[in-house]
């Protein structure tokens, strides 16, 4: 029985680390239903004042997050049976189940890391290092995912051969775990 | 004496024998040509009977509806769910297939199914809505919450052969007691007594049918049936009777009672649908009653029994009283033999027909999008598999998606032609949808009439793309992000541009004015023609052609400037393609209508996985898109924002032919990205700009769905600064119409617009309210 990863500590980890991304200075979720008008100007004695201070109307801005996000229970469930499939030897119906997560819960980098992982497992070192791209774009402001990502990167180049970029990819993991 | 009677005799027989002996040998010959001519019948019937029995047709499946607290979906969009399930609306739910409503909360008892990754069990669920999402998810037998559930998905057409047999197989073990015991009791009282043929029951009818002055009862079998179905024509003659009769006997001799019963459950015609000929009980039980035979009540039983007699004349629609004497026939016989209680099969007697819609069924309720999955499985499937060999084939249909294009297209072509007071039906229109981060196809419209199979647009119809491609030019442009940021102001006064054959190009903006300077979100925004085409030929026309390869277009593209302002032909799914990666965050995501296919013994054959490929940097993405939501708040997008919430963020781009013959939008939330054409096949002018067109059946379609905002994926990297959009300079709380946009790092403008004076935002909105404390 090969144990590909632990899900199960990692979905707790996960968490976290969504937690932890309350802190982070630079990522903005925002919140459903609160319309941001764009800047009004009003006539004031003192001549032109933006009233209120301007705000975009639709991008993200830097601020910090509302609240910390959780992973819903339905993808929790989905990380177990990955996992008991991952462990079994079931790697297709493994990356089956993360599909199905992903399908309910479309950016949430850890469930995007965790089929670059089985596809790595699988001997697809190029879609497992796709997979991790992409969950580094959906996990702004997050290290710690980001750094793991970057260490699947370095397996995935060295499978493929690529010696320079996988040694570029474990340095950028150093950097990060640094932070 | 005796001995010499006994010579005498042999002497003659001898004599005898030498005399006939021709005789004999014909009759040697004769025995021997039968003995052959059995045996090669012994050979039909076993090869057939023991290799492949039917061809099957792949069935082809919508995406399950997967339940879980916190899901986005409404009470009404799941009711239409349970229905296209034809799961049936009870007051007390008491099997699978059955549901009850009060209000937000329903009771539903899901059927088994078998998925590619393992078997979904029945389950007793009680799901509750409040406003637009599920609020709980819970067993109802246990009365604990269920993390997540998936009912079993709508079956949305099947990939038949030539020749349009069709049927759903059963194992006998599959088909209720109740019904064999009807079927044998009707058709073959004798059935697992006799050897294949029953002299009794030929009598039996030759009696009846003396008594009666015709015919009226056949002797068959249920196995000199399957044979006749099985291999014999509808010929008759007495030949074909006695191949029959041989066969019969030989079947019961290679196969037992079970086997012989099951091949007939599973073959017996029980209905004509246009060019498809409805064979066993399986798929009967579907064409009458809508839903699997095991949901089934008796008499609905019983009338399947008595229609294996003559589907025809029988027909329940066409007539229904007949098929009701017919039923009550069989359930009086069933009552006779004790199969059932007296005052059961008086109740049932008394029951309506209860059967489902008449008429033709369609066969493939969603054609366009059953083209695009075979079209798909043909890249790894010979035809004749998918149209043979049983295959389950799970696609990525979204049905409530499907429905909300096809009604959106549908009434908003309509209307359009009503309100222009132009000839109606002329109009055409495709439409594509998928999810923004999986690229899944969730549905697809090849024209306004959603039912007709015809010419594919959304597949096959190259049409002129327009400001569609507008976005790859700017893209470029991002990707140098010290000579061009969103700020940078373009150049939008006239343009002339001499080809080195001599050729001139003098490229208009659609309103035939020119803007001056103009900030390079805005002329996107805008979609300002002249701006455009001086940026590209800036940048290159060869250079806008590999943005376009990286971002998966593929196909022709010709080198001229002219592209720039999209002069190149595109099919919908190919400019879903294309925007799929903007939506996406930069990612290259092959669009995928189909997720797995099982075998007919439901074994997994093959998944079509989700790949992406970085072909945008996420940063870049970042920028390109924020320009897309501002043409969809302020620029050419705008009228989206009358009717959609104002809170939900939407990011797109119109497009506009010459002479407006062909309307385009391409736009996405955070859920769903769609692309909506819409032209005439003649080509000629449509009077639409995409504005005024395709955007409003855009706009139609995602009203009917709670999607979440927009919003970008990487940030790192990106740092936002006020602009005054006048000079694309830094503004301050001075500068009346200042915006923020998005920058890669260390490349937004250091110095401040003339509007600016100097103070810095937040310290002066602190200085104004000190003033007025």
């Amino acid at each position: 029985m090969i144990r590909i990863f632990g899900l199960r500590a990692y979905a707790g980890v996960a968490v976290v680390l969504t937690a932890l991304q309350a802190c982070a200075p630079n990522v903005y979720y925002p919140p459903r239903g609160e319309r941001i008008p764009p800047p009004v100007v009003e006539q004031g004695t003192q001549g032109p004042v933006v009233s209120p201070a301007p705000r975009p109307p639709e991008v993200i801005a830097p601020q910090p997050m509302p609240a910390p996000r959780a992973q819903p229970p339905a993808v929790l469930a989905l990380l177990d049976t990955a996992e008991r499939q991952a462990n079994a030897g079931d790697l297709e119906s493994a990356a089956a189940s993360l599909e199905r997560a992903i399908r309910i819960d479309p950016r949430n980098a850890v469930l995007w890391y965790h089929l670059a992982t089985v596809r790595l497992s699988q001997g697809d070192a190029q879609a497992a290092e796709q997979l991790a791209t992409k969950s580094t774009s959906l996990a702004p402001g997050n290290s710690v995912q980001q750094a793991r990502n970057w260490q699947l990167i370095a397996r995935a180049r060295a499978a493929q051969n690529d010696v320079k970029g996988a040694a570029a990819a474990e340095q950028r993991a150093r950097e990060l775990s640094r932070q | 004496m005796a001995r010499r009677r006994t010579r005498g005799s042999n002497r003659s027989r001898r004599k005898r024998v030498r005399k006939s002996f021709p005789w004999f040998r014909l009759l040697l010959v004769l025995l021997l040509v039968f003995a052959g001519y059995v045996a090669w019948l012994d050979y039909q019937v076993t090869s057939q009977f023991d290799g492949k029995r039917w061809s099957l047709p792949a069935r082809v499946y919508a995406r399950p509806l997967e339940l879980y607290a916190g899901r986005v979906l409404t009470a009404d969009q799941f009711a239409s769910e349970l229905r296209a399930l034809n799961y049936r609306s009870v007051s007390s739910v008491q099997q699978g297939g059955q549901y009850s409503r009060n209000r937000e909360v329903f009771h539903v008892t899901s059927r088994p199914f078998d998925f590619w990754d393992g078997e979904e069990p029945a389950r007793n669920l009680r799901v509750t809505f409040s406003g637009s999402n599920i609020v709980a998810l819970e067993d109802r037998s246990t009365g604990k919450p269920l993390s997540l559930a998936r009912l079993d998905p709508v079956l949305v057409g099947s990939f038949y052969p030539a020749h349009n047999e069709d049927r759903v197989l059963l194992k006998l073990e599959e088909v209720p007691v109740s019904l064999t015991n009807a079927l044998i009791a009707i058709e073959d009282r004798n059935f697992y007594r006799h050897h294949g043929v029953s002299p009794l029951a030929i009598l039996r009818a030759m009696w009846a049918n003396v008594r009666a002055r015709g015919v009226v009862q056949g002797g068959s079998t249920l196995t000199q049936q399957l044979v006749k179905n099985f291999f014999l024509t509808n010929e008759r003659s007495l030949v074909r009777k006695l191949n029959e009769a041989i066969m019969a006997v030989l079947l019961e001799l290679h196969y037992s009672k079970d086997e012989i019963l099951e091949a007939y459950l599973n073959e017996v015609y029980l209905a004509q649908d246009g060019q498809r000929s409805i064979n066993g009980f399986g798929l009967a039980s579907y064409f009458y009653f809508d839903r699997p035979l095991s949901e089934l009540s008796v008499e609905q039983y019983a009338l399947l029994v008595g229609l294996v007699k003559g589907p025809s004349y029988y027909n329940p629609w066409k007539h229904p009283d007949r098929a009701r004497e017919r039923r009550n026939l069989v359930l009086d016989i069933m009552a006779q033999l004790q199969l059932l209680e007296p005052e059961q099969a008086v109740r049932a007697k008394s029951q309506q027909l209860s059967i489902g819609s008449s008429g033709r069924k369609a066969i493939n309720t969603f054609p366009a999008f059953l083209e695009l999955v075979r079209r798909q499985l043909q890249t790894d499937y010979r035809d004749e598999d998918i149209t043979s060999e049983g295959l389950s084939i799970f696609t990525t249909l979204d049905p409530q998606v499907q429905w909300a294009l096809e009604e959106s297209l549908e009434q908003r072509l309509a209307e359009i032609e009503a309100a222009r007071g132009s000839q109606r039906g002329k109009l055409e229109g495709a439409a594509v949808v998928t999810s923004v981060q999986g690229g899944e196809v969730l549905a697809v419209a090849g024209g306004r009439s959603p039912k007709f199979a015809g010419f594919n647009r959304a597949l096959d119809a190259s049409r002129q793309v327009g400001s569609l491609l507008k976005p790859a030019v700017y893209l470029t442009a991002l990707e140098q992000p010290d000579r061009y940021t969103l700020a940078t102001l373009l150049d939008d006064s006239p343009l002339t541009w001499k080809a080195r054959n001599g050729d001139v190009w003098e490229p208009q903006n659609y309103d035939k004015e020119n803007h001056g300077q103009v900030p390079l979100y805005l002329a996107l925004a805008h979609s300002y023609n002249v701006s455009t085409a001086r940026l590209g030929l800036e940048l290159g026309v060869d250079a806008v052609i590999r943005t376009l390869r990286r971002m998966g277009v593929e196909g022709k593209l010709n080198p001229y400037p002219s592209l720039l302002l999209g002069a190149t032909e595109m099919t919908p799914i190919q400019v879903t393609r294309m925007y799929q990666t903007y939506a996406s965050g930069g990612f290259d995501t092959p669009l995928r209508a189909i997720t797995a296919v099982l075998a007919a013994d439901k074994a997994p054959l093959q998944r079509y996985p989700l790949n992406v490929r970085a072909a945008i940097k996420p940063e870049y993405a970042h920028l390109i898109t924020t320009a897309m939501m501002y043409a969809v708040r302020i620029g050419t997008g705008q009228a989206i924002y009358h009717v959609l919430p104002a809170d939900r963020n939407v990011a797109g781009k119109t497009g506009t032919t010459d002479d407006l013959r062909d309307s385009w939008f391409a736009g996405f939330t955070g859920d769903r990205l769609g692309v909506v054409w819409i032209g005439r096949d003649d080509n000629q002018s449509t009077g639409l700009t995409g504005s005024t067109g395709a955007l409003r059946v855009w706009r139609d379609l995602f009203a009917h769905f709670d999607d979440s905002s927009w919003m970008q994926t990487a940030t790192d990297g990106i740092e936002y600064q006020w602009i005054d959009p006048v000079s694309g300079l830094l503004a301050d709380s001075f500068c009346p119409d200042a915006v923020q946009l998005p920058f890669i790092t260390g490349s937004a403008p250091q110095q401040y617009a003339a509007c600016a004076q100097g103070s810095v935002l937040p310290e002066a909105v602190d200085w104004f309210k000190e003033l007025f404390r």
